[in-house]
């Protein structure tokens, strides 16, 4: 059984007298440990689908399984505490809490989950070594550089140990070497950690990074994986 | 469940400016709204204390000002016959001023026998003997002697008053600690006076058993028949009846509190939504983190209390501090509320603020709870 389980996932919205259909009978499996990019041109419905699967959205129709549970029937509550136990988000834009530090940043997910003060800090300098900002603990978003944020952003959706990290265009407002920095952070933490990941990016080079790439496109969903992978622009199996 | 407390503490130390002018405000609001209490309280306890439920106050008939009534001293005798009556205390009083002032000096004279039964006055300096011993001898309360910095053997004039200070003396009930006591033969022969053989009123202190009303009727129907007409009330009423301009200005002044209490909620209600519109987005972050809409509702409440309970605590103090320190008392026709700190004056103080904080932040804390994640982090 995938991880990630989406079956017949339908998302409308209403502009006016017009009905869009971003996501339209998606089914989608993920399997542990993968590490998916999710192409496609702007208005395609990536993040519509990445946000359904972080359970901030709700779908219109289909269901959404996540190691078991059925995400698209939880109520806002019982969301959020799903959401606190197995979800980890990296937002495009950095999204740090500004009165908190880099470290208390981190520990933030850690506060809703049943844990002691001493094994909180022992997750939090894990994760902060994992991005290397072991030397910014005490420092305010303020006071960091936009890749440095980000790598805080990045250690705060690690911490808690999610099933499931998602990540909406994590290198879209960096420059190019930073970019750079984070894709092979985020590789690594997918090869050395296992951590499942579903990454949104318009970059074909980032893409690359994850083992396997999905396109979307009038709202289905396409197997993109490179060659060296096997398969590439065929219709997947899971996918209409 | 005070993980989150340093996150409240930071958000509202970031925005300091807007916070501080928050939390002054309510303390400036609360200290008003504590003095009016102070001023209610003084007048509550002296209109419907025991004491002044269970004495009565006869009172030349038609007259208001204590120097306008003149009663014959030995009406005290024909009182004491009326069924009810346990003892009567016959007072002159002379004030400087029958108007509201906020300085009175009243003198009250009694027998000094009648005045150590009748009164529950506990000598700080002086001593009974110095007072009995001396026909000028004055007991002088400790908010009047602190006011005008008197001491114990300082001889003092007003009008054609002269004393010499033989005590200063503390009381429980705190409208005494306004008073001059005097011998009353000395202030009925002080020149000026005029007031040989005559007393204001007679306090009437009742048996346990007795109608207060119906000894007060039994009483003017029983000195009909003098040479001066009587009109006999309990003493709260009588004095309320003294007070009346008085009472009704503190009854203005009590909606002058409420007035203050929906400032601050007026003040902190716009400083929490002016927050939590700033923070739209970051809202938003902490329940995609996993908070829950209730844990972010609890955490605007919490932001509101906080500046509400801080700024409250700190006028209620200022306020309790300010009347403790500063004796104040008004008067008028030679009865004195007195202004004091107490408990229920506190309590009272924080128990606004905790309410205003908790009502000022439920719509907007609503508002922050019900935020749509995916718009909010997408147009915030």
């Amino acid at each position: 059984m995938a991880l990630v389980e989406i079956r017949n996932l339908t998302k409308c919205f209403r502009k006016g007298d017009e009905t869009i259909t971003p996501l339209d009978n998606v089914d989608l499996d993920i399997e542990s440990g993968q590490f998916v990019a999710l192409m496609g041109a702007s208005g395609t419905g990536k993040s519509t689908l990445l946000n359904l699967l972080a359970g901030i959205d709700r779908a219109d129709q289909g269901s959404i399984n996540v190691a078991g549970t059925e995400i698209t029937r939880l109520s806002r509550s019982r969301l959020a505490d799903w959401r606190a136990a197995n979800l980890g988000y990296i937002f495009q834009t950095q999204n740090l809490i500004p009165v908190l530090t880099a470290y208390e940043n981190v520990e933030l997910p850690l506060l809703l989950l049943p844990l002691s003060g001493a094994e909180r800090r022992k997750r939090v300098e894990v994760a902060l070594e994992a991005v290397g900002l072991t030397d910014r603990v005490d420092h305010y978003p303020r006071q960091l550089s936009g890749g440095q944020e980000q790598r805080v952003g990045i250690a705060r959706a690690i911490v808690a140990h999610p099933a499931i990290i998602v990540a909406d265009e994590p290198t879209g407002s960096l420059d190019a070497t930073t970019s750079e920095q984070i894709q092979v952070l985020l590789g690594r933490l997918n090869r050395e950690l296992g951590m499942t990941m579903l990454m949104v990016t318009h970059d074909q080079q980032v893409a690359s990074i994850g083992t396997r790439c999905l396109r979307l496109d009038r709202g289905r969903i396409i197997e993109a994986t490179p060659k060296r992978h096997g398969r590439q622009e065929q219709p997947h199996a899971m996918a209409r | 469940m005070f993980r989150f407390t340093p996150y409240v503490i930071k958000s509202l130390w970031r925005r300091r400016a807007r916070t501080l002018l928050t939390v002054s405000g309510a303390a400036v609001a609360l200290l008003v709204f504590c003095f009016v209490g102070s001023v209610q309280e003084g007048l509550r306890r002296l209109t419907e204390d025991e004491h002044a439920q269970r004495t009565l106050i006869v009172f030349q008939e038609n007259r208001f000002c204590p120097t306008s009534s003149r009663l014959p001293h030995d009406y005290a005798d024909r009182i004491r016959t009326v069924p009810g009556v346990a003892d009567v205390v016959p007072v002159l009083v002379w004030t400087n001023n029958c108007r509201a002032i906020l300085d009175a000096i009243v003198f009250n004279g009694l027998p000094v026998g009648k005045l150590r039964s009748a009164r529950d006055l506990q000598l700080t300096s002086g001593d009974w003997t110095e007072f009995a011993g001396r026909h000028d001898a004055a007991l002088v309360g400790r908010t009047v002697a602190r006011r005008h910095n008197l001491a114990m053997g300082e001889q003092f004039s007003i009008g054609e008053i002269s004393v010499r200070v033989a005590g200063v003396f503390e009381s429980a009930v705190p409208a005494e600690e306004n008073l001059i006591y005097t011998d009353l033969p000395f202030l009925q022969y002080t020149p000026g006076m005029n007031a040989a053989g005559l007393v204001t009123q007679h306090e009437v202190h009742l048996t346990d058993d007795a109608e207060p009303e119906a000894v007060a009727r039994a009483i003017d129907q029983a000195l009909k028949a003098g040479p001066v007409a009587t009109t006999t009330r309990r003493k709260g009423a009588f004095q309320a009846s003294v007070l009346s301009d008085l009472v009704d200005l503190i009854g203005f002044a009590h909606w002058l509190g409420y007035a203050c209490v929906a400032l601050v909620l007026s003040l902190v209600a716009t400083t929490t939504v002016m927050s939590v519109q700033d923070r739209i987005r970051e809202h938003a972050v902490l329940q995609t983190l996993g908070l829950r809409p209730a844990r972010i509702f609890r955490l605007v409440i919490a932001e509101s209390l906080l500046m509400c309970v801080f700024g409250g605590v700190l006028g209620t103090i200022a306020a309790l501090a300010l009347i403790a320190s500063g004796g104040m008392a008004i008067g008028a026709e030679g009865v004195t509320i007195a202004f004091r700190p107490s408990w229920q004056l506190g309590a009272m103080g924080i128990a606004v603020s905790l309410a205003v904080g908790v009502l000022a932040a439920i719509v907007p804390a609503f508002q922050a709870a019900r935020t749509q994640i995916v718009s909010a982090l997408r147009n915030a």
